[in-house]
């Protein structure tokens, strides 16, 4: 491209990134908040807020799938689908689901969900509809608003584009490890060469693995030729050859009763002596196709695919079991997965993957602020800025700022908006887009450092509110939280907090001015003995 | 042959509109080709590549699928930066157009397609 | 109390590799390094980033390298911190560094 090798990157680098920074971002921020999945869908239910996990959880496993056979059997008899979803350390509830009549033409009709407190055994009332984390788990995909299939392409290259930038990036850092540590604050454009280095470089790691595994997640979408050139039936043929529990057989309406559960599970305790099973779900109930599928949590192996029991629904016996030894492909595909997903067992390295996303959006944001400022920094004095440069900058401010705002737009909505009201929770997703799009439009007419400024302010209001309206709102706060333990409301509580304080920093720290550290300082000096005279 | 000259002289303006446009526009249609050629080339001859990897690999037929699959990606991206890194635009095209087209032979030769 | 030597174990080290580096070695102790200096802590350094690597994978198997990969990104970014803003602070934090270092090893050794 360039002149040599190295100016070819730069270029690459600057383009590549700048050409998807703002999705990206969104992908990333969507992501690192997928994390605590399981935490925020926790958080937009109060009704589960005082759930407690059990020291008994998993000796009451048995009793609780026996129960909850019998409750759908009584009250969705003839649905197409249940699940019995068992209570975990992170999502303290059981639930027992079915699924509702499919609409014409509709391939799925929806779940009819019936919550229940493991500890004392009583219905959970007056639960909400919400999306939850899933929204943000979706959105991190699936983006919104635009056809699944569409939206992951569309991802999917903008994820390649982000490897991409991050090879090259590599490559053209030259003095990667002599600028590890160092930081200069209040340098213009520098300061936001070296956020941008330091936050890629302390999480170098993470980024190239969750890029390289999240495309991974999609590979069957991207490149479904290997499996289409060695297999008959393309992919399906691939996955009923690896997962012998994924087959699945056509349903027929012959109505036949289902085998007994007891027996059953007679079964997958002696297959799995201590056994901590997640999920019991069962196809075509009282049908001669009946099927039951038994999943087991994985426990701490760094493994995606469940450990499964496939039974059949009529007779109870065993057709599939998830294979026990893996070859070091299988190892080698899965544990990428799995790597992405992060549906960890240990809360601290769930944290330090918060934490690495974190650093992701900072790398990206600075990636993104750093071209406008070096734009304008070369501009001269009465030169009008281009067309370009104002639409970067309106797509920061506008992504930057505005994602943070949306979100705790989404989590007060949850608050605030009527328990029964129609559609629940598609209003609280309309919350958070019509909160972005606001920003947006403000960012349309202004985007100077006065409006980062109060959008900054904006955001730290935003986030104690969450935290209030909170407290105001359900019977627990932040600090009854602490003192019950309940850490998962906590986290999410506490973090607001946190975000609040950030912002408040970024508020104070943005130079009004374009002006030098050294005049500002004097200028500062100047002030302080201003009001030392007055008084 | 006042007419012929004419018409001479007119296409000579029209071949030189169009070269002038080309001059004018060159080093963006260089950038539009090169990422047409890191997007679309390198998605072909990676999609190439990696099935005709999944049927030499010596291994059991799942386990030569997941690892080619497994590979894709970082064969795309190598494409990719490679795509930028070389100097002429034509070299890329016609490495890529002759690469893909000799897998794509051994593949159907292999699959018996042909 | 494992994750903690690990951590801090990994904090070690790349504080080492810092002070190896001419420039904050002079923000910290305002001299200059010796060759010999420079040596040292690059090989403490070493010896104490891979023992961090080696216990987290013996405790953690697969998940133990992402453990680490974690630190490492901590680690960094306290250092960052310490020796962009506040380099007179960074005697304190190494000697508060070795002291965990040293008791979380004597416990875990002991019980």
């Amino acid at each position: 491209m360039k002149e040599n090798f190295f100016r070819s990157m730069t270029w690459m680098h600057t383009w590549v990134g700048l050409l998807v920074c703002w999705l990206l971002y969104l992908i990333f921020y969507a992501g690192t908040l997928s994390f605590f999945r399981d935490e925020i869908t926790l958080w937009n239910q109060p009704a589960l807020h005082n759930v407690q996990t059990t020291d008994t959880r998993i000796a009451q496993q048995k009793s609780q799938i026996i129960a909850g056979v019998k409750y759908l059997q009584n009250v969705a008899a003839d649905s197409q689908r249940w699940g019995i979803y068992l209570p975990t350390q992170r999502e303290p509830q059981l639930n027992y689901a079915y699924e509702k009549p499919r609409p014409e033409g509709k391939r799925f009709g929806g779940w009819q969900e019936h919550n229940i407190d493991p500890s004392t055994g009583q219905t959970i009332a007056q639960t909400r509809e919400t999306k939850g984390g899933n929204f943000f788990y979706r959105l991190h995909f699936d983006l919104h608003y635009i056809d699944v299939l569409t939206a992951r392409w569309i991802v999917c290259l903008a994820s390649l584009f982000m490897l991409v930038a991050l090879i090259s990036g590599i490559v053209i850092h030259k003095r990667i490890f002599k600028d590890m540590f160092s930081f200069r604050a209040n340098k213009g454009s520098r300061s936001w060469l070296d956020g941008h280095n330091v936050s890629s470089v302390l999480a170098l790691p993470f980024h190239l693995m969750i890029t390289y595994t999240g495309l991974i997640t999609l590979i069957f979408m991207l490149f479904p030729y290997p499996a289409m050139t060695a297999y008959e039936d393309g992919v399906r043929g691939l996955f009923n050859d690896v997962l012998p529990t994924n087959v699945r057989s056509k349903s027929s309406p012959e109505s036949a009763p289902l085998a007994n559960i007891e027996g059953i599970l007679d079964h997958v305790y002696t297959n799995w002596p201590d056994a901590d099973l997640t999920q019991i779900s069962i196809r075509d109930p009282n049908k001669a196709s009946a099927t039951i599928t038994v999943r087991a949590s994985t426990g701490t192996m760094l493994r995606d695919q469940t450990p499964t029991l496939l039974f059949n629904g009529v007779d109870g016996s065993l057709i599939a079991k998830s294979a026990t030894e893996l070859t070091n492909t299988e190892v080698f595909y899965d544990s990428m997965t799995a790597l992405h997903t992060g549906r960890l067992a240990n809360p601290l390295l769930r944290w330090l993957y918060f934490l690495c996303g974190i650093a992701g959006c900072v790398m990206i944001a600075s990636g993104c602020i750093m071209w406008a400022k070096r734009i304008r920094e070369r501009m001269k004095k009465q030169q009008t800025a281009s067309f370009g440069l104002k639409l970067v900058e309106g797509l920061n401010l506008a992504t930057l700022m505005g994602l943070p705002l949306a979100t705790c737009a989404f989590f007060i909505a949850n608050r605030l908006l009527p328990i029964n009201v129609a559609e629940r929770a598609d209003k609280e997703i309309l919350a958070f887009f019509l909160t972005w799009l606001a920003v947006a439009l403000f960012a349309l007419f202004k985007r100077a450092t006065a409006q980062w400024i109060q959008l900054a302010w904006l955001n730290a209001v935003a986030c104690i509110a969450v935290v209030l309206i909170n407290a105001l709102t359900t019977d627990g706060n932040i600090i009854s939280y602490l003192l019950n333990g309940q850490w998962a409301l906590f986290s999410v509580d506490f973090l607001c907090i946190i975000f609040a304080g950030l912002f408040v920093i970024q508020a104070k720290k943005i130079p009004t001015r374009a002006q030098p550290k050294a005049q500002r300082q004097s200028s500062r000096r100047a002030a302080k003995t201003n009001l030392q005279e007055q008084q | 042959m006042h007419a012929q000259s004419v018409k001479t002289s007119q296409t000579f303006s029209i071949a030189s509109k169009l070269s002038h446009a080309y001059q004018a526009h060159s080093y963006r249609i260089a950038v539009v080709s090169r990422f047409l050629a890191a997007i679309v080339g390198g998605y072909v001859f990676t999609a190439v590549f990696s099935s005709l990897l999944s049927i030499i690999l010596p291994l059991k037929k799942s386990d030569a699928v997941l690892l080619s699959i497994s590979l894709t990606i970082f064969i795309y991206s190598c494409v990719f930066i490679w795509v930028f890194a070389v100097k002429s635009l034509t070299k890329i095209w016609i490495t890529i157009l002759l690469t893909t087209t000799g897998l794509a032979l051994i593949l159907s030769l292999l699959k018996g397609w042909l | 109390m494992h994750e903690l030597l690990q951590f801090s174990l990994c904090l070690l080290a790349f504080n080492c590799f810092a002070l190896a580096k001419f420039n904050h070695y002079r923000e910290v102790f305002k001299t200059r390094p010796n060759e010999k200096q420079s040596k040292q802590f690059l090989l403490a350094a070493w010896i104490s980033i891979l023992l961090s690597l080696v216990l987290s994978v013996v405790q953690h198997n697969g998940y133990g390298a992402l453990l680490f990969c974690g630190y490492i990104a901590v680690s960094l970014l306290v250092l960052m911190i310490f020796y962009s803003f506040k380099a007179s602070w960074v005697k304190i934090m190494s000697v508060l560094n070795i002291t965990v270092i040293m008791l979380s090893g004597l416990f875990l050794s002991v019980f």
